[in-house]
């Protein structure tokens, strides 16, 4: 529907806007008591209940066992940090740029980065402090390497506010990578990993 | 003066300056990326270009003086499109790691790229396989190298290595090192300061940290006299070690001033104590109990003056022989100068066109000498003469006169020297007398000196303009430093000489000016702050209670050039520290810098807080850092003794000479450092002491064992001892030739 019969809010015959039939509001005390009876005994109640009864002997039950079962979550949802790695080399895909640890507002992120043997720059530990962080999803924003990605665990529940997230946690296992696992993050950029995906050839 | 116009604003330039120099201090915006005030252009980037309306095509601003009513434009249409096409020439190419370079955030490339609006690459060339090449201390990626040659430039006009050298072959062209495989240089690494990109970078910081993520902390090097102005630059040390900050690197504003590798690269000195009140109390016990305080002059003037007002609240004595050998040889020169400090700088050592060095290995013993004399000698074609028993080989590029002379006989060259300097100059009876019985043949026979060298000296000091007289600290500790001091003073004063007196440690003028110090008699109940001891305070070696390391306090230094200079906390430290101590003596002030206001007028200081000081270079390098001390007048008393029996130094002798960027404790548990704690002698040496090559000697009066080097490059019999490694580093005192006892001991 086009908007501009909306943005006309005086109820004319041109606008979409017209006025709701509103039963009268009882005033006398026995007008009251007969909207009181003709609301308890019209049957309502028992569309409802037939219903309930239905899907009960249907055996069509919806209800979802958490936590046995999770309900899908959009793809776009920004739960705990992820770290991936390249698909075709199974390198991690951080280069330790710092950007995400610049731009993070709440200050949570930390790297620790040095200088490895083949003269490249190596991130050696990497960690969120998810008692701070708000999720905000800049850091996944900024990274120019897709690098970190908000997964999809959504539980933070535990014994102490601010546990930390380390590497190792974030990292995509390699067996998992190998085995197509690695969930990729649908931005800007993203690969779809299948067979085309080949080793870059680094050393030439 | 020139008077001419820029964009039609009427600008003057001084005799000597270029447009570009002229037009920055008049505030006009001239885009460069090769440029360095503090060397001759490099005129390689050509980004400076200008228009005027006596030349045709564009010319140069930053090497082309102005003349009289030159009209010049310096941002046309047609010179922003020359500029853009510049830039995009340096970005053909140039490897998109900004994500990971290190100079990424503080890059000029980066900077005028953006400023220039290239945004994608209009030119592209074959790319050359260019290996990343490791020397040393320093990396060097070729192909993150623009060519500006500052790092060629500063290597050769500032520091004096001439290490660097660019290699010319078009596209492949690159920075290597002369006539050498790898870099063999005194890794100062002013190239890496210098570099706009992230070319050349130090070993030890590439990779660790972002540009971005460093708090610089404006502070004072701690290592030598000069009190070169330095940045600490701290972040958090690791994940694993939550908020505790760490040094990572150490830069300067490399426009202006210059650094050392030991200010540079030794800067991980730091210790760390918590607050232990058992510990405490001991130590103040001990400051209760003792007759005495050895200090070292590694601390601050503040603290110096802290030590002062104990001694002066607990009738204590205060030892420290360094500093008291320069003490009196500044009360000697003052009576014969009658002022307290002496006329010359170490920036006034660059502008000079005639220098003497008497009786320092200052490229040890004070790399900011070394690299203003090279200034002076490339920037001013200036005639340096090196008077030591050692040559140096790395001061053979701008000496132009090397005198040897025998170690001990300092006070017949001083005396010979003051005669050549005097040679036409009207003095006093007084003066005249004592130069006319001088007892010439003696003095030269002894000291080794020929006539004819001192004549050729005297010749050349007659061309010159603005000299300079440098005198190391061999002669601070000689045992006739006082009449020593007495001729210098004779010599700054009778002559337009400025004179220059190098001091070993970086605080020891301030100790000098501020504490009363006693003989050190060896007595007992001796508490040591970065000294032997009975009890030991301090950073420095082994101490029964840490304090805070130099790079931990505030406070000031003063520096030879008699400048107090102020310096922060880069890492905070936890421990106690001798204000504390102070406090719970009696002797109360609730800071360290609240004495700072407090130091003793009558010798200079000017009284103002610490918080009011700067420390900064200006834009146009404009020093705003600390204060200079106020040069205090008193009576002339000129008078002159005999020239004593010159010592003869025969057999084995070593001279203490720490190795280059080493100078103490400090310097001696730095990392990034290099330390070489052998003894070096010549063959002479070697043959004289009947040792060789890699055998281990003990030393008489020495606790720890030396591994003798043959070292090709020195000549003569005297070999150097570093004493950087001692147990409390270079406590510098005593007369630096020694006659030495060797023993070998099994290896």
């Amino acid at each position: 529907m086009h908007s501009e019969p909306l943005n006309d809010r005086n109820v004319s015959s041109n606008s979409t806007y017209y006025y709701v039939d509103i039963e009268e509001y009882p005033t006398q005390g026995w007008d009251k008591f007969k909207r009181v009876i003709k609301r308890t005994f019209k049957g309502e109640l028992f569309v409802g209940l037939w219903v309930v009864l239905r899907e009960m002997i249907k055996f069509d039950i919806h209800t979802v066992q958490y936590p046995k079962e999770k309900l899908p979550i959009g793809p776009r949802y920004r739960a705990v940090h992820k770290l991936l790695r390249l698909w075709e080399s199974g390198y991690e895909r951080c280069i330790g740029c710092g950007l995400c640890e610049k731009i993070c507002i709440s200050d949570c992120i930390r790297m620790d980065t040095k200088i490895d043997e083949n003269s490249r720059k190596e991130v050696t530990e990497y960690s969120i402090n998810l008692g701070r962080c708000i999720f905000c999803g800049y850091c996944a924003e900024v990274c120019p390497e897709l690098a970190i990605v908000h997964g999809q665990r959504y539980e933070n529940g535990s014994e102490q506010r601010a546990h930390f997230v380390i590497k190792d946690d974030m990292l995509t296992p390699l067996d998992l990578l190998t085995s197509g696992q690695q969930a990729e993050y649908p931005g800007f950029g993203s690969i779809t990993p299948n067979e085309s995906v080949k080793k870059t050839p680094l050393a030439y | 003066m020139i008077n001419f116009t820029i964009n039609n604003q009427p600008v003057t330039a001084q005799k000597g300056e270029t447009i570009l120099q002229a037009a920055r201090k008049a505030g006009f915006y001239i885009p460069t990326m090769c440029y360095i005030e503090k060397t001759t252009p490099c005129a390689s980037c050509r980004l400076c270009v200008v228009e005027t309306d006596k030349t045709e095509g564009l010319i140069l601003s930053c090497q082309t003086p102005p003349t009289e009513g030159l009209n010049v434009t310096i941002d046309s249409e047609r010179l922003q499109q020359e500029r853009t096409n510049i830039m995009r020439m340096y970005d053909v190419n140039h490897p998109l790691e900004c994500g990971v370079c290190d100079k990424s955030g503080a890059c000029d490339l980066q900077n005028k790229t953006l400023e220039f609006g290239v945004s994608h690459q209009h030119f592209s060339a074959k790319e050359q396989p260019r290996a990343i090449q490791h020397w040393g201390a320093i990396n060097y990626d070729p192909s993150l190298c623009i060519l500006c040659e500052k790092c060629v430039h500063v290597c050769n006009e500032v520091i004096g290595d001439d290490a660097i050298t660019l290699q010319f072959g078009g596209y492949k062209s690159s920075v290597v090192p002369k006539n050498s495989d790898t870099l063999d240089c005194t890794f100062c690494g002013e190239c890496i300061a210098v570099c706009p990109v992230g070319a050349l970078v130090s070993s030890e910081f590439q990779y660790r940290a972002n540009a971005w993520e460093l708090t610089q902390i404006p502070a004072t090097c701690a290592h030598c006299s000069a009190g070169c102005s330095l940045m600490y630059e701290v972040k958090h040390a690791s994940i694993a070690q939550g908020e505790s900050q760490k040094i990572y690197r150490v830069t300067n504003n490399f426009e202006f001033s210059t650094l050392c590798g030991a200010g540079r690269f030794g800067f991980d000195f730091g210790v760390q104590a918590s607050k232990d009140e058992t510990l405490f109390a001991k130590a103040v016990g001990a400051f209760e109990t003792a007759s005495a305080i050895r200090f070292s002059s590694l601390i601050t003037t503040e603290e110096a003056l802290i030590l002062q007002r104990l001694k002066e609240k607990l009738g204590i004595k205060l030892f420290n022989e360094e500093a008291r050998a320069y003490q009196s040889f500044m009360a000697a020169y003052t009576e014969v100068s009658g002022k307290s400090s002496p006329s010359g700088t170490v920036e006034a050592i660059a502008q000079s066109d005639a220098i003497i060095v008497l009786g320092g290995r200052v490229s040890s013993d004070n790399p900011a000498i070394r690299y203003a004399m090279t200034t002076a000698a490339r920037h001013n074609g200036a005639k340096i003469v090196y008077m030591h028993p050692l040559e140096d080989a790395l001061l053979q590029n701008v000496v132009t006169q090397n005198v040897r002379y025998e170690a001990g006989s300092e006070e017949g060259v001083v005396a010979m020297l003051a005669k050549t300097l005097l040679e036409n100059v009207d003095v006093d009876d007084v003066t005249k007398n004592f130069l006319e019985n001088l007892d010439e043949g003696y003095l030269c026979a002894e000291s080794n000196i020929g006539d004819e060298e001192f004549a050729r000296m005297g010749k050349m000091v007659r061309r010159a303009k603005r000299k300079t007289l440098v005198i190391g600290s061999d002669v601070l500790g000689h045992s006739r430093a006082a009449h020593i001091a007495r001729l210098c003073a004779l010599m700054e004063s009778m002559t337009d000489f400025s004179l220059v007196i190098v001091p070993q440690m970086v605080n020891t003028v301030g100790v000098a000016l501020v504490c009363d110090l006693d003989e050190d008699t060896q007595s007992d109940h001796v508490v040591g702050y970065n000294a032997k001891g009975d009890f030991v305070v301090g950073s420095v070696g082994k101490c029964d209670m840490a304090l805070p390391a130099l790079n931990a306090q505030e406070g000031t230094f003063v520096s030879l050039n008699y400048h107090l200079l102020p310096t922060n906390v880069a890492v905070a430290f936890e421990g106690y520290c001798l204000n504390d101590i102070a406090l719970a003596l009696g002797v109360t002030a609730r800071n360290t810098i609240d004495y700072t206001v407090q130091l003793p007028q009558e010798k200079g200081f000017k009284g103002i807080e610490f918080d009011a000081l700067d420390n900064f270079y200006g834009a146009l390098g404009e020093d705003n850092r600390g204060y200079i001390l106020d040069v205090m007048m008193c009576e002339v008393a000129i008078s002159f003794e005999a020239i004593a029996d010159l010592p003869e130094f025969n057999g084995t002798v070593v001279y203490r000479c720490n190795p280059i960027n080493q100078f103490n404790g400090y310097t001696a548990v730095s990392s990034g450092v290099e330390k070489d704690d052998a003894l070096r002698g010549s063959m002479q040496f070697a043959m004289a002491a009947r040792i060789g090559h890699g055998e281990r000697v003990m030393i008489d009066g020495y606790d720890e064992a030396k591994v003798f080097v043959l070292d090709e490059t020195l000549k003569g019999t005297i070999a150097l001892l570093p004493r950087y490694d001692s147990p409390f580093g270079d406590m510098g005192a005593g007369y630096r030739f020694e006659k030495i006892q060797l023993k070998k001991v099994g290896s």
